[in-house]
């Protein structure tokens, strides 16, 4: 792996990056993180990456059109005639 | 089509239509990234709505309904469709993936973030999704549960039945994967000079 250079935290920080923008570390261990991000360049843009992946992935991953027949399906099961599109 | 319970209480069966209905994009969306096929899909989502509509008088109103569905949706693929194809259990990861694959590729520590996050944003959707669906299954889920529909890891966990640890160490691996499977659809797709191969 291919590690900034930039002091001891770096191998901690990048380490729980992942967990840390999934919002999923202790307030105490992400406030630390955060502090790290914000005086290292290098991790920072690591992070600011995986942030955008995140992002692209979610937002390219989505909208697909849901097939009329399927909704139409989905209504008379309910019981209730298919809505006219 | 036997009565279901919401189908007998007016009330259900009207929560049902103004919370669980405009979930339907979502809810296909989600399926096809899990059998990668629209007829299978179809499938699933309509065994799903079929289970939550009998099943909705059980849903305690005020938790987490979303992450009821995505169960019921889970178990339907599994039930249903898994059984029909038979497609293997990968256990086996990429585990000897580097962690920052594609960061390193798209230029990493030298260039400006907004060139290396360009050839993402260029990529097409379609392109996408084919990443994400190449996953092995196991991996696939995680992947698509947290990054795509922004669940917890103790949804998670909930949802697809397994510990949360597991969860943590798919989701990794499958991140990982899924660097690599966009890395190759970069190159595929010609957005990307293929120098680092």
């Amino acid at each position: 792996m291919t590690t900034p250079d930039c002091g001891p935290n770096c191998e901690e920080a990048l380490k729980q990056i992942e967990s840390f923008l999934d919002g999923e570390l202790d307030v105490s261990v992400h406030e630390q993180i955060q502090v790290h991000l914000s005086d290292c360049n290098p991790c920072m843009q690591r992070a600011e990456f995986r942030r955008h992946v995140q992002v692209v992935i979610r937002s390219k991953c989505t909208g697909d059109d849901v097939p009329p027949q399927l909704e139409h399906r989905i209504r008379a099961l309910l019981g209730e005639p298919p809505a006219v599109s | 089509m036997a009565q279901t319970a919401a189908a007998e209480d007016p009330a259900l069966r009207e929560r049902f239509e103004r919370d669980v209905l405009p979930l339907l994009p979502n809810l296909y969306g989600a399926a096809l990234r899990m059998t990668r096929n629209p007829a299978d899909a179809e499938d699933v989502v309509q065994d799903t709505y079929l289970r939550a509509y009998r099943g909705f008088a059980t849903f305690k109103e005020g938790t987490n309904l979303k992450a009821w569905l995505y169960r019921i949706l889970t178990n339907s693929y599994i039930n249903t469709y898994r059984k029909k194809q038979r497609e293997p259990q990968t256990v086996e990861g990429p585990d000897d993936l580097d962690e920052w694959y594609l960061y390193d590729r798209l230029g990493g520590r030298n260039v400006e973030l907004s060139a290396e996050t360009e050839v993402l944003d260029r990529m097409p959707d379609e392109a996408v999704k084919r990443a994400l669906e190449s996953l092995p299954e196991n991996f696939r889920m995680p992947v698509l549960l947290a990054d795509v529909e922004g669940f917890s890891y103790q949804e998670i966990a909930d949802i697809m039945g397994t510990p949360i640890g597991t969860v943590m160490s798919r989701l990794h691996r499958g991140r990982k994967a899924l660097q690599k499977a966009l890395w190759d659809t970069a190159k595929e797709r010609g957005l990307v000079d293929d120098d680092d191969a």
